[in-house]
């Protein structure tokens, strides 16, 4: 039984630090702008096409990494310089429809540049090595993500609870109009979150493109949609929230993968139920719940409208 | 009172009658194969699906972004209710042939395919709907996903012919009168399409300008002064939902109808995302910007714009960047253009009749 | 007892740790107007909320004409004869001067989605805007009715507010700080247009206002509350020489 879920529950917990990495992207920018950047998932993936085109420059692997995600983090900078930032007091559903623009552009700039063909990702030495550990085959990546993650993660929550920067995130995130009053830049810090968010997207790609092997103008919609998700059930705007939501989802979504052959093992099913498409329905049906029964999620707090 | 049929109402009705009446002449006398009709086809469905989409964006304030989902179902009961029972062997053959022995007539199946369509728009509505803007705009978008996925489960194949094509349904040119021998006596297969999404979008303008329209518009503009003028959220803003999911659901017939083939994967978010850039390049709060946005959107990519995609080579020089996938980098750019610097698109909140009528002036206002 | 409109019990309303009103009880009678009154923050505008359904009430009961509403949503209160005006002026910015009042009909439809679509409604549809034109004249809005309300000078649009609130049929009108903004002349004239529509419109009325002019001019009786907290009731030469409310007003003189 163990041995059935086990590689299941590897690579749940490997995505699901994928995830994190893309989620903390959502919930810093919806934390300060109270904006879902539709736009993220498909700058994750757009690391993901620098990367291929890099590499197959000939440049070092390393350098090739480095350079990626510092070209991550200037196009995020510059998608909010671009599309959001002459938004800024335009009425929500204006910036929103923005952000869905931005995804489409991106997406069909990728198509245009790839043709619509699927793209190799560069196999980065080491982590691309496969490795057993108990019944389970895997790449290194599988296990070095959460612990980068984690790492990540205890990096960026330092920088926001003990840095000048952090301290001004999170004024602005409690009240945008009184903070610009308190002389915070709110451009500075808005586009501070947009280059951190990025990186952190970039950093994930890297991570989660090892494992899938390829890219395509598509793939990051769907990956961006989950860690989405990941945020509003951790507690839009919270960063540990997100992380631990994306750990869940993570999980679940490869759980449910195996579900098939999990459930016969147990002998509850004697033939296949075809149940391994439902695993990215499932994470949007968690969504409904989670919002219909908890809209703050697990770590949000909440907010009265004043009338 | 005012009386309502003034001038522009008028020339209005006359500008759509003679569109009509020039489509059908042109139907009879130009090849069938002509890109006019395609795009007028496609543009009609899409038309249809983003005067549904306004209404609830534009109207209701409700940002949804599930119409693909309720298309998705629209086409799906469409074509299983409509496949001839002679075809069934052929097009669900992982299923010995399907469950469902029966076919029933387009405009019925039409119809069942919107109700059917405004019933899972009621169900997801109760949950999603109290949900503000954009956690709402993700969960209908959830729902469009969930919904793509439950009909390609295998276990309802007999049903849903699971991953596979739903083929062999009547077609627009199925509207076409044949004579004995099998030729085309009067071609309709334009003219009816384009009846179809008129009567519906006709009947969403009647509902937008009725009682319940004008407290539609009221919930967009202020929620907390609607709901203080008596006007009872919930319920205003699901029958608003139910209602645009409901066109969407026949908008979904009508592009089974065009595509002639239906398949639950193409029915994505970037659909959606389609639709909602057409009603917002349009005007969100214009009928009439949704339409024209509509035609335009469709004649641009199937046919003006798809020499960008090839190669072109004049006097000798080839002409740089023209390669395929290049004309929806361009559509991308004008977009985002419009989003960014013309946020009010073609025609704002103004519709057609608004267009004869003079400027009005702010005598009345000033002091 | 005088006719009761308006009943509130022990009203108390809690946000996390804030009480921001607190244990307030009053009482309106039919025709009365009555103003509550107060430093900003007292909670005035909570209790408005309270009493319409736009908040619920953490404790405490709210009476309209003997029947309890308490917890009702804000439209269902409506519908029972509470309309009200905002602090920060909400009309329908898409909507003309005469389409903002007309939308306050629809609450008295009886037609249904489907008889209203297709135009079934003929005779209510012309009686709805045959009111809303009627209402219009009678307040001397009639010659702006085509004007976008939104593009309305600030005193026309407070007095907009009210009309459309009138045009939901209301017994009791809620007035939230009616003259903030206008200038003294504008304030004499809303007086006046508030006491004219109580008799024309057989209202009651209860208002929130800080022109202390306005409020001692029109109002029968005056309730003050401070930090949530009824300090005190009576009619407006009482409540002038209430000693607790020059302190209120004053800054309290504990402190200093």
């Amino acid at each position: 039984m163990w041995n059935t879920v086990f590689p299941y529950l590897l690579s749940g917990i490997s995505v699901g630090g994928q995830y994190a990495l893309i989620a903390i992207g959502y919930t810093m920018v919806y934390g300060i702008l109270r904006l879902i950047n539709f736009a993220h998932g498909d700058v994750f993936m757009v690391a993901g096409i620098v990367m291929v085109y890099m590499a197959a420059s000939g440049l070092p692997l390393w350098l090739c990494i480095v350079l990626d995600l510092v070209a991550t983090a200037i196009i995020g900078f510059a998608i909010e310089r671009i599309a959001y930032k002459p938004l800024r007091t335009a009425p929500r559903m204006s910036i929103m429809i923005s952000a869905i623009g931005v995804s489409y552009t991106l997406q069909n700039l990728v198509l245009y540049i790839t043709g619509g063909l699927n793209q190799i990702y560069p196999k980065i030495p080491w982590i691309s090595d496969s490795i057993t550990i108990g019944s389970a085959t895997t790449k290194v990546v599988t296990v070095v993500t959460p612990i980068l993650t984690i790492l990540l993660v205890f990096a960026l929550v330092m920088l926001i609870n003990h840095t000048k920067v952090g301290m001004a995130m999170r004024a602005v995130s409690k009240d945008f109009e009184t903070s610009q009053l308190m002389g915070i830049n709110i451009n500075s810090v808005i586009s501070t979150t947009f280059v951190i968010g990025s990186f952190l997207a970039g950093v994930g790609s890297t991570l989660y493109f090892t494992n899938y092997t390829t890219v395509i103008q598509t793939s990051g919609a769907m990956p961006g949609l989950k860690a989405f998700v990941a945020a509003v059930f951790g507690g839009i705007g919270s960063v540990p929230g997100a992380v631990v939501g994306a750990f869940i989802i993570g999980i679940a979504e490869n759980l449910i993968k195996g579900l098939d052959i999990i459930l016969f093992k147990m002998g509850l099913i004697s033939k296949p139920m075809g149940l391994a498409i439902f695993s990215d329905a499932f994470t949007f049906a968690l969504l409904i719940i989670i919002l219909a029964v908890k809209p703050t999620g697990l770590f949000g707090e909440k907010s009265i409208d004043k009338v | 009172m005012k009386k309502k049929l003034d001038l522009p109402h008028i020339l209005t009705v006359i500008i759509i009658i003679a569109i009509y009446a020039a489509v059908f002449i042109a139907e009879q006398h130009m090849p069938p194969t002509s890109m006019l009709f395609t795009v007028l086809k496609k543009g009609a469905t899409y038309a249809l699906v983003a005067v549904s989409m306004n209404l609830l964006n534009g109207f209701t304030g409700i940002f949804s972004l599930g119409q693909a989902g309720f298309m998705l179902i629209g086409a799906y009961i469409f074509s299983i209710f409509t496949i001839p029972v002679e075809h069934r062997g052929i097009v669900y053959q992982y299923y010995d042939g399907g469950v469902i022995q029966f076919t029933l007539p387009v405009l019925i199946a039409m119809i069942l395919a919107g109700l059917v369509a405004a019933l899972f728009a009621f169900l997801i509505g109760l949950p999603v709907l109290r949900l503000k803007s954009d956690y709402l705009a993700i969960a209908t978008l959830g729902f469009a996903e969930i919904v793509r996925t439950i009909f390609q489960w295998d276990k309802l194949g007999p049903v849903t012919n699971g991953s596979n094509m739903l083929r062999l349904f009547p077609t627009f040119n199925d509207f076409n009168i044949k004579n004995a021998d099998g030729t085309v006596a009067v071609y309709l297969s334009t003219i009816i399409p384009m009846l179809i999404a008129g009567v519906c979008i006709a009947i969403i303008l009647l509902l937008i300008n009725s009682t319940y329209g004008r407290a539609l518009r009221a919930i967009k503009d202020d929620e907390i002064a609607a709901e203080a003028m008596g006007i009872h959220l919930a319920s205003h803003k699901q029958m608003a939902f139910c209602v645009s999911s409901f066109f969407a659901g026949v908008g979904g017939a009508m592009l089974a109808m065009y595509q002639t083939t239906v398949q639950a994967k193409s029915f994505t978010t970037a659909m959606t995302y389609e639709i909602l850039l057409i009603v917002v390049i349009g005007g969100l709060g214009s009928v009439t910007g949704s339409i024209l946005s509509s035609f335009l959107f469709v004649a641009a990519s199937e046919w003006w714009l798809r020499f960008l995609d090839q190669k072109q080579v004049i006097n000798g020089f080839e002409v740089p960047l023209l390669r395929n996938g290049f004309r929806l980098v361009v559509f991308s750019f004008i977009i985002m253009i419009v989003v960014l610097f013309f946020r009010q698109g073609i025609m704002g909140t103004k519709e057609l009749p608004d267009l004869f009528r003079k400027k009005k002036t702010a005598e009345g206002g000033a002091k | 007892m005088k006719d009761n409109v308006l009943h509130i019990e022990n009203l108390t309303m809690q946000f996390g740790g804030v009480v921001a009103v607190d244990n307030f009880s009053m009482d309106i009678n039919k025709g009365e107007i009555v103003a509550l009154i107060g430093p900003n923050g007292a909670g005035k505008t909570t209790a408005f909320n309270a009493v319409t359904g736009v908040y619920q009430p953490t404790s405490g009961r709210v009476m309209l004409n003997g029947e309890n509403i308490t917890g009702l949503r804000p439209d269902q209160i409506t519908a029972r004869g509470i309309a009200r005006t905002f602090q920060n002026i909400r009309l329908f910015s898409s909507m003309t001067v005469f389409e903002n009042v007309l939308t306050a009909q629809h609450l008295r439809r009886t037609s249904n989605l489907f008889s209203a679509t297709f135009r079934l409604n003929k005779a209510e549809e012309k009686r709805m805007r045959e009111d809303t034109e009627a209402l219009l004249k009678q307040v001397d809005l009639y010659d702006l009715r085509d004007e976008m309300a939104v593009s309305l000078p600030y005193g026309k649009q407070r007095l907009l507010e009210i009309v459309r609130a009138l045009a939901s049929g209301p017994k009791l009108l809620l007035l939230d700080e009616p003259a903030a903004g206008m200038n003294p002349q504008e304030t004499d004239e809303l007086g006046e247009f508030i006491r004219r529509i109580r008799t024309e419109f057989d209202l009651t009325v209860f208002i929130i206002e800080h022109h202390m002019n306005l409020v001692m001019k029109i109002s029968d009786r005056i309730y003050v509350i401070e930090f949530g907290k009824q300090i005190a009731e009576g009619r407006p030469e009482e409540i002038q020489n209430n000693q607790d409310v020059i302190d209120a007003y004053l800054g309290g003189g504990d402190e200093l």
